[in-house]
């Protein structure tokens, strides 16, 4: 039943149709025929090297390779055939002759493609005896290791930079024998992927440096789950040894993460194995920390908050929630604020604009499948730096931009993105809605008339500059286009004021608007109502309570979930502050620090990530549901939600009855069903600018190995330079102007806090402003990640 | 007929001579009985006895973690935490056998692929607490010091045969 | 009969200069095409007609090369002459870079005009450097003169014309990995499909041939394709280069007519030096099979007549070894090369030439076993498949196949000499 577009070909006497130009691998592993392999990767561009994939083709005057032979009509193919099977065990011989027989001490060791292989193309006795090859390893980084002497030179990894990471760190030099894969000058790999090469490497080669020959391959339990750092919700593999993560893989979606893994998602488990674990529910009796039992624990919670309800009212309360959270933790929380009537509840930890808050969408979403980020024309980031922040959201964008879309970036600094921009344009926080106010005016034809006040005077006074039309031509243009704004932008003070910009060039340019968000279940937060202005299912109503007033007016009992106030808030030392004058702060939390010991009265050991069930919904509105594994010996820690639920019937609050994770989510089954994440919005109510002329303004991103108590806790993240980033960046141009050209450290003042940091001449900040990580160990010690700042020579 | 012979074997006793004479060719026999523990029998170099791990000449432990032994193991007796040393070596950081759980099988010294864990022709050991059935790394260690004259030249006599 | 295409003017006072050039009729050809606008068909046809097929070692039709090329589909397009001659053996092309460089310009010209090229790149190789300074001038003063740059002659046609040196791997004379090296990347073959004419520098169609070929065209187009392929061989036309060299009294490049025997071409290159008699002879540049000199005697210098002698004309690097060579030591020596020269990119390449190399070096030394050499040919054979059995390489490129076609050979006739080194840890010749 052969037409025009299909042809048929035979592999092994199976006749089978195809399309012209497919490749022989192709088609042999969609007809599960195996033919041997390691060069070639389905993800990865042809490189036919290994030769190991050698078949016989009729009348071809030689065995050809299946990755990289197209089909024709009427081919003939063995994979089986004794020329076949010569071609592909003399490739094997070759392969093993340099290869270290060190398969015992190696941690590929039982999942290695190369081990696999020779079991069945190998020989028993080599007759290679003369010296074989060594070759020196290299240090790549913390989060790597290497082996070389056991390549096999099938350049994955080497084409996993170019193609994928858009970053060649490693390469190949020398010829012949004497060719060696490396970085040729010695460096660590600083792409945020670069721990997918270790799964690449079909040899042990690349391997993963933090469980370095801790288990073996067949000691490790798998356990399906969602990556808990980004709102992408990447699909994961964890692998455990006896009850402890050992290791994180990607687990394939293609919809999602594909086969692919951010370092972050990778390596954070490190944090579960963190000699900070709270091992036991404690509280403080004057002053002094006791570890308790898990009843005595729960009744003073309960009486604490019983008793602050009837003598202070039940807003002296205040809950604190980690966007992270599952979604299960979220509506038991909701429950029981709801119960306690409780309004002041937030996940918004780092926002600082409320403005809108109002009129903000039911569910803040991506507005689109992140797989079709793949398909884009065009697009318009604002305020974010995906490549660190959601890297999997950046290897998207990144495939469309090599496809040819249009990529432009409004920022507070020139994020290297490691892909072709169309644009990238920079300015201080404020500055940032010119920009926006810039390429509106530079729109043919935009309407003006629906802005607020404050909006249209920005957009009257807006002069774009070549850029800014370039951008609006490239919206207005292109035929599938998107306007998202990123976490910098929802932490920014001018949030309202970017949203509306944001949101009218979206929609006068017909392209889809959209957030990306922090935390792995921002959009699960809004439709469990973890937001004063939120009801359970998402709702909004009209209050104008927030993480500020929350933490402004300081309550007398907190109660915070997974969160630690010296990082987690947009100005950190407010936030400690405030849990120190408060009369009891109830943490509910995996870990323990320093800082925890002053502020809180009650931990309670909560089951982190990879320990407990749960659910998240990602940015594209996708809800993914875990299991829990077995909880780590030697620790009390319970799952948050079963916390939770003891909470509720110690209260006596009504719904508190359910036996597992799953029956939370039961009951609001046809609600989540129906999550429309459509971002529909109109946004009236916006910020007003403070007066900050000629002020030098601070801008932040939360340091990528630091968002969370996790990350923050693992090691080899910490080790990496990104991990390590810890410094004030500001341009030459602002250095000039403040007399710092030739400091190497500055006392940085921020409201009444002062520290001293190294100093960074770096020309991709914006002028005028000056860019510090957020969340870092010193910077927990400053003010606001957006305000105006001073610096003077330490 | 046949009556008639039966009572001439009665009347002699010749079934109990006959008997009797079994009991007398024994009894002159040479006595293969030995007088155990004073006397031992001849051992095989291949005898299957409790473990020992080995070390190499310049004193650095053969043993590399690679946990063949543990996952060949049948009964599940041995146990093996593994760690990069300082010196970037794989080793071990626990190896315990316990040897309620052991079978004598041999497939641990079968599997190891550097002659580290051994199983020495030495069978004569008790415990008498709860808990001291497990050979820890230390003690297998010490075993291997101890007998490894023994362990090297049974080995050597077998390796023809490997 | 001989020097009639690419060595036309070597009796000529400075044959490298434009004047010189100029004076026996060199660019009247690239004129008249621009001026009368010869349509490509017609220089394919004639190219054709002619018989040429590509000098640089595998032989193909030139005219087909360039029938493949869409000259009409919009889009930039290459022409890229391979001067990258690193075959042991062969020094044909330095000599027409250095004597004939305008033959090769107005050769470039052409096959730009009729592929549809504005831009040729000439990679010379990285040794060359007098050829590429005499080269470099040939298109200086072919600029000058108004036969290279935008619209030559009036005629609206635009064609420039870059040397480029390379760096001294053998491996970038194989022309993916020129392509490659061009580009700036690490030299390493493509594999095909898909090919040059489809996908080539930069991704855009590229015509790749070696400097003879090219440097033949306007002398072919000049004086007709039949007359070309009346010189030499209905199978393949014209006169040919071979750089003898070896154990003879006049070592250099010859341009004799393709079918001319073998002895004629030892007599014009003086006889084996001191009257010794001829063990053995490689005809085509290092990778070819050897042929005992009782075997190449009477054959003729084409493809056909090689072929059947078993051994290919390749690049016209004739080899004479007299009887005082070791073929052991000269195994050795190409295979050491071999090794050194493989790019690494494909397994059997990378790791079977070292092994080939080291056991040679061995039995060379005495230190071999019989077992070595069926050995020998086994991994020959799994590396560059067997050119007596037909069959060819594992590996991406041509490489592979060279490496091995010298081991089978060398132990298909002197099997003998190898077994006595190990047997008697010794040469045969030397003692």
């Amino acid at each position: 039943m052969s037409d025009s577009t299909t042809i048929t070909i035979e592999i092994d006497g199976k006749s089978i149709q195809v399309k012209p130009g497919t490749m022989l691998m192709d088609i042999a592993d969609d007809n599960d025929i195996f033919i041997p392999r390691f060069c070639y990767h389905k993800k990865l561009s042809v490189a036919a090297n290994c030769r190991m994939c050698l078949v016989e083709v009729e009348k071809a005057p030689k065995p050809l390779p299946a990755c990289a032979t197209p089909v024709a009509d009427g081919m003939k193919v063995f994979t089986k055939s004794p020329l076949a099977i010569a071609a592909q065990k003399a490739t094997m011989e070759f392969l093993l002759i340099n290869h270290p027989l060190d398969c015992p001490i190696c941690d590929q060791g039982g999942e290695c493609e190369l081990q696999d292989v020779a079991m069945g193309y190998g020989g028993d006795v080599s007759q290679y005896d003369e010296g074989k090859r060594v070759v020196n390893d290299k240090d790549i980084g913390p989060l790597i290791e290497t082996e070389m002497t056991r390549c096999i030179h099938c350049t994955r990894c080497v084409r996993f930079g170019i193609e994928i990471a858009g970053l060649q760190e490693l390469g190949a030099t020398g010829r012949g024998e004497n060719m060696r894969i490396g970085t040729y000058i010695e460096s660590a790999l600083e792409s945020e992927m670069s721990g997918n090469v270790i799964d690449l490497c079909p040899v042990g080669a690349l391997t993963a440096k933090p469980s370095r020959y801790t288990a073996r391959a067949w000691e490790l339990t798998h356990h399906d789950s969602i990556a808990p750092h980004d709102c992408v919700g990447s699909n994961i593999h964890v692998h455990t040894f006896r009850g402890l993560a050992n290791r994180v893989v990607p687990k394939n979606n293609e919809s999602i993460n594909e086969c692919w893994l951010s370092d972050r998602d990778r390596f954070s488990y490190q944090g579960l194995l963190s000699n900070h674990r709270l091992r036991d529910p404690m509280i403080k009796v004057d002053g002094e920390w006791q570890e308790t039992d898990w009843n005595t624990a729960l009744e003073k919670v309960r009486d604490t908050i019983a008793d602050t309800k009837e003598n202070s009212g039940s807003d002296q309360m205040g809950f604190l929630v980690s966007p992270s959270a599952t979604l299960e933790e979220m509506l038991l929380l909701k429950k029981l604020a709801n119960g306690l009537d409780v309004s002041n509840i937030d996940h918004r930890l780092r926002q600082v604009d409320f403005s809108h808050q109002n009129q903000q969408p039911k569910f803040m979403s991506l507005g689109l499948p992140i797989e079709a980020l793949d398909t884009i024309d065009a697009m318009l980031l604002v305020g974010s730096n995906p490549g660190k922040e959601q890297p999997i959201i950046a290897h998207r964008l990144r495939k469309a931009a090599k496809n040819g879309a249009e990529i432009s970036l409004i920022n507070h600094r020139d994020y290297s993105l490691s892909m072709p921009l169309h644009c990238q344009l920079t300015e201080s926080y404020t500055g940032l809605v010119s920009l926006l106010a810039e390429v509106a005016q530079s729109l043919p034809g935009f309407n003006a008339t629906s802005l607020p006040q404050e909006a249209k005077a920005l957009f009257d006074k807006a002069e774009p500059g070549e850029d800014s039309r370039r951008i609006a031509d490239s919206l207005n243009n292109k035929k599938i286009s998107a306007v998202v704004i990123g976490n910098q932008a929802i932490n920014s003070p001018c949030y309202s004021l970017i949203e509306v910009f944001a949101r009218a060039l979206a929609e006068q340019t017909d392209s889809t608007f959209g957030y990306l968000t922090e935390g792995a279940n921002s959009t699960g937060a809004c439709f469990a109502g973890i937001a004063p202005n939120r009801k359970l299912g998402g709702e909004i109503e009209d209050r104008s309570a927030n993480t500020t007033t929350m933490l402004s007016e300081p309550r007398n009992l907190y109660i915070l979930h997974n969160v630690e106030p010296e990082y987690d808030f947009a100005d950190p030392v407010v936030a400690v502050e405030t849990m120190i004058k408060s009369d009891c702060v109830v943490c509910l939390t995996p870990f323990i620090s320093d800082d925890m010991k002053i502020y809180a009265d009650i931990l309670l050991p909560i089951a982190p990530f990879v320990e407990t069930s749960g659910s998240y919904i990602n940015i594209q509105g996708k809800i993914q549901s875990f299991k829990g594994n077995t909880p780590v010996e030697n620790t009390q820690a319970r799952p948050a939600w079963k916390i939770m639920r003891v909470l509720g019937n110690l209260l006596h609050i009504d719904g508190f009855e359910q036996l597992s994770s799953a029956d939370v989510l039961q009951e609001f089954e046809s609600e989540l069903s129906a999550i429309k994440a459509d971002n529909q919005a109109n946004i009236t109510e916006v910020c007003v600018l403070d007066s900050v002329d000629s002020k030098l303004l601070r801008s932040s991103q939360v340091n990528m190995y630091r968002v969370d108590n996790i990350t923050r806790r693992a090691t080899a993240l910490q080790k990496t330079p990104a991990g390590q980033e810890d410094a004030v960046h500001i341009n030459s141009n602002t250095a000039a102007k403040y007399n710092l050209n030739n400091a190497s450290r500055v006392r940085v003042k921020q409201n009444s806090t002062a520290v001293g940091m190294p100093l960074k001449i770096d020309n991709s900040v914006a002028d005028n402003s000056v860019w510090i990580a957020a969340a870092t160990n010193v910077t927990k010690k400053l003010g606001p990640m957006f305000g105006v700042i001073e610096l003077e020579v330490d | 007929m046949r009556a008639f012979a039966q009572i001439i074997k009665s009347l002699f006793l010749i079934e109990l001579l006959k008997g009797l004479s079994l009991t007398a060719r024994y009894f002159f026999a040479k006595k293969i009985t030995i007088q155990y523990p004073e006397e031992k029998t001849p051992m095989s170099p291949r005898f299957r006895g409790i473990h020992a791990l080995r070390r190499y000449k310049n004193g650095e432990e053969r043993c590399i973690a690679c946990k063949l032994c543990e996952a060949v193991c049948p009964a599940l007796a041995i146990t093996i935490d593994s760690e990069q040393r300082e010196d970037g070596t794989r080793r071990t950081t626990r190896y315990d056998i316990d040897l309620f759980k052991c079978i004598y099988c041999g497939f641990c010294e079968e599997a190891c692929p550097v002659d580290s864990i051994v199983e020495t022709r030495f069978f004569e050991y008790h415990f008498e607490n709860r808990g001291e059935q497990i050979m820890t790394k230390k003690m297998l260690l010490e075993l291997g010091d101890q007998h490894e004259k023994q362990i090297a030249a049974d080995r050597k006599a077998d390796a023809p045969y490997r | 009969m001989a020097n009639e295409v690419c060595f036309k003017n070597m009796h000529l006072d400075r044959p490298w200069t434009l004047e010189t050039y100029q004076s026996s009729g060199g660019y009247s050809v690239l004129k008249k095409i621009l001026r009368e606008k010869t349509p490509a068909a017609e220089i394919i046809d004639e190219l054709k007609t002619s018989v040429l097929r590509g000098r640089g070692g595998a032989g193909f039709p030139t005219g087909l090369k360039w029938s493949f090329m869409r000259r009409d589909e919009p889009g930039q397009k290459y022409i890229v002459c391979n001067s990258d001659e690193g075959e042991p053996g062969t020094c044909k092309d330095r000599d027409v870079l250095r004597y004939n460089p305008h033959a090769l310009v107005e050769g470039m010209a052409i096959a730009g005009y009729t592929i549809g090229a504005s831009i040729g790149y000439n990679y010379i190789r990285g040794e060359f450097w007098e050829p590429y300074e005499r080269m470099e001038a040939a298109i200086e003063e072919a600029k000058a003169a108004g036969l290279l740059g935008k619209d030559i002659l009036g005629s609206g046609f635009d064609f420039d014309l870059y040397n480029h040196l390379g760096a001294g791997a053998y491996i970038c004379g194989e022309e993916t990995a020129l392509l490659e090296s061009l580009e700036g990347k690490k030299g390493q073959p493509r594999f095909k499909p898909p090919f040059p004419a489809g996908f080539g520098l930069y991704g855009k169609p590229t015509t790749i041939n070696n400097t003879e070929s090219l440097a033949s065209v306007p002398e072919i187009l000049s004086q007709g394709g039949k007359w070309f392929v009346d010189i030499g061989k209905p199978s393949a036309g014209g006169s040919k280069l071979f750089s003898v060299s070896g154990h003879v009294n006049k070592p250099g490049n010859y341009e004799i007519p393709l079918g001319t025997p073998f002895r004629e071409l030892l007599e014009l290159a003086g006889g084996v030096r001191n009257g010794r008699k001829l063990k053995a002879c490689i005809v085509g540049g290092s990778s070819v099979p050897v042929l005992p000199g009782e075997l190449i005697m009477d054959v003729d210098m084409d493809y056909d007549a090689l072929m059947e002698a078993g051994t290919l004309l390749g690049s016209g690097g004739v080899i004479i070894m007299d009887d005082t060579t070791c073929m052991v030591k000269v195994l050795e020596n190409l295979s050491h090369f071999y090794m050194s020269e493989s790019c690494g990119q494909c397994t059997p390449c990378r790791e079977g030439t070292g092994w080939l190399a080291r056991i040679i070096h061995r039995v060379e030394k005495g230190q071999g076993e019989m077992a070595d050499l069926d050995r020998l040919e086994d991994i020959a054979e799994k590396v560059g498949g067997n050119f007596y059995k037909r069959q060819g390489g594992r590996t991406i490129c041509a490489l592979g196949d060279a490496a091995s076609m010298p081991v089978l050979s060398f132990l298909k006739h002197f099997r003998k000499e190898f077994e006595y080194h190990i047997e008697h840890k010794r040469c045969m010749v030397r003692s």
